[in-house]
C-alpha cells in the first residue's frame, strides 16, 4: 500500500470514529433516506481527506466543517435534480431538502466554534437544556449534578457564549 | 446577587431563557421580571443567544461512530483508496518538502498536482486543464477545456456506472439554435453518441448541463466532445 493510501485511510478512520454518528444522523434527517445519507457521509469524508490541510490548520471546528460539507452535498444534489429532467442511470429518489438550516451553514461553523471555546461543563449543560430539550430537573439527573448547579452553569454558559460571539448579529454575517 | 424572591436571582435566568425551568419556577421568574428592568435586559441578552444556538443542528452533539457497524467505513475506505491512486499516476509527490503529518503530505501533494495542471496546457487548438481533485462522486473523472476557436467552455465529468459511464457536461458559450451532439471516443478510437439536442436561448445565455450514458467503461473513455450535427467541432475534453 502506498503512502497516500495509508494516510487517507488513517484520516478517514479517525473522522469516522469521532464524527460518523453525528454526520450520518444529520444526513439521514436531511435526505430522509438511509442509503442516500450513507452516500453523503462517504462523500463528506472523501472531501475531508482531499482538504485535509484546511481541516487541520484552520482554527474552526472539524465537526462544523463536516456537517457543513454534508449539508452542501445534500443541497447540491437536490438542486441538480430539480434543474434537470430525470436521467437514465439515476434511479434514486430523494425528498426535498429540509429548509430549517438551509442558509446557516457558515453560521453553524461559527457557533460550533464558539461552543468549543466554552468549557466542557458549560457546554454539556447547554446541550442538555437546549438541544436535547431537557428541563433543569431532567438534566440534573442525567448529568448527576444538583439542579442549582445546572441552573448556574446554564447562566454562565450563555454569558460565556455571548462574550465569544458578541451580541445578536455582531459577528455572524448572514 | 441573592437567591431570595425579592432579589435578582440571575442563576435562574439562563435556564429561564432556555425554557428549562419547571412551570412554577418560571412563574416566579416572570413575577420578578415584571418589576425588574435590569433582569429583563439580562434575559433579553441571554435569549439572543438562542438564535445562535439555533444555527446548530442537534445532531452536531452526537459522538462516536455510527451505531450500525463499519460497513460504511469500509465502503468509504475503498473509495479513498481508489481516489488515492489517481494523483500518483499524474505527478509523483517526491518534490514535497517533508513536513507535517503523513496524511497532510498526501493532501499537500494533491494540491500541488492540481496547481501544476491548473495553469492549463495548450494541446492543439485548445487549452486543457484537468482538475484531478474536483469534488465529484467517488471514481469519477473530470476534465475541462475552452475551445480557442468557438470560445465554448466545457467541464466534463465521467461517472462510473459499473461497466458503462454516465457523462455529464457543463457548457458555456454555445450558440442558440445549434444542433449539438455529445460524443464519447473510447481508447480504441471508436466514437459513441451519448445524446443530441438543440441549444435553447437560455442555455446559450446562462450555460447548460447535458448528460448521457455510453457503454464504455470509465477507464476506457478517451475524450468527450461536443460537435454539431452538421459536423462542426465545438469543444473537446481529453480524459
Amino acid at each position: 500500500m502506498s503512502e497516500p493510501d495509508r494516510s487517507a485511510e488513517a484520516l478517514v478512520r479517525s473522522l469516522y470514529a469521532e464524527h460518523g454518528r453525528s454526520l450520518l444522523a444529520y444526513a439521514t434527517r436531511l435526505t430522509g433516506d438511509q442509503t442516500a445519507a450513507e452516500d453523503v457521509v462517504q462523500e463528506t469524508l472523501l472531501r475531508a481527506w482531499k482538504h485535509a490541510g484546511d481541516l487541520v490548520e484552520g482554527k474552526g471546528s472539524v465537526r462544523g466543517w463536516l456537517l457543513t460539507v454534508a449539508r452542501n452535498i445534500v443541497t447540491d444534489r437536490a438542486r441538480a435534480r430539480a434543474v434537470r429532467p430525470a436521467e437514465v442511470g439515476e434511479v434514486e429518489d430523494h425528498p426535498p431538502v429540509e429548509r430549517d438550516h438551509s442558509d446557516s451553514v457558515v453560521n453553524s461553523m461559527v457557533v460550533l466554534d464558539a461552543l468549543d471555546q466554552v468549557t466542557p461543563e458549560h457546554r454539556e449543560v447547554l446541550v442538555e437544556l437546549y438541544y436535547r430539550g431537557r428541563t433543569v430537573t431532567e438534566a440534573a439527573q442525567e448529568l448527576g449534578l444538583p439542579p442549582g448547579t445546572v441552573k448556574s452553569r446554564s447562566y454562565y454558559a450563555l454569558r460565556a457564549l455571548r462574550s465569544v460571539l458578541g451580541g445578536a448579529g455582531a459577528e455572524v454575517a448572514r | 446577587m441573592s437567591t431570595n424572591d425579592a432579589g435578582h436571582d440571575r442563576s435562574q435566568l439562563g435556564a429561564y431563557a432556555l425554557g428549562a425551568l419547571e412551570p412554577d419556577e418560571a412563574r416566579e421568574v416572570e413575577l420578578h421580571l415584571a418589576g425588574c428592568a435590569e433582569c429583563r435586559t439580562e434575559v433579553a441578552e441571554l435569549e439572543e443567544m438562542k438564535q445562535f444556538l439555533d444555527e446548530i443542528p442537534p445532531e452536531a452533539f452526537l459522538d462516536g461512530p455510527p451505531a450500525d457497524g463499519d460497513l460504511l467505513l469500509q465502503r468509504t475506505l475503498r473509495a479513498a483508496r481508489e481516489a488515492a491512486v489517481e494523483p500518483a499516476t499524474v505527478a509523483p509527490a517526491a518534490s514535497m518538502p517533508p513536513r507535517r503529518s503523513r496524511w497532510l503530505l498526501a493532501a499537500a501533494a494533491a494540491v500541488v498536482v492540481a496547481g501544476a495542471l491548473g495553469g492549463g496546457v495548450v494541446i492543439g487548438r485548445q487549452s486543457v486543464d484537468q482538475a484531478v481533485y474536483e469534488e465529484t462522486p467517488a471514481g469519477s473523472k473530470q476534465a475541462t477545456a475552452t475551445d480557442a476557436v468557438t470560445g465554448t467552455t466545457m467541464a466534463t465529468t465521467v461517472q462510473p456506472r459499473g461497466s458503462w459511464s454516465w457523462v455529464v457536461v457543463d457548457l458555456k458559450g454555445l450558440k442558440t439554435g445549434a444542433e449539438c451532439q455529445l460524443l464519447v471516443t473510447d481508447t480504441s478510437g471508436k466514437t459513441w453518441v451519448a445524446g443530441s439536442w438543440v441549444v435553447s436561448e437560455r442555455a446559450a445565455r446562462d450555460g447548460a448541463r447535458f448528460s448521457g450514458g455510453v457503454l464504455v467503461p470509465p477507464d476506457r473513455v478517451g475524450s468527450v466532445e461536443i460537435r454539431t450535427v452538421q459536423g462542426e467541432r465545438v469543444v473537446t475534453t481529453q480524459l
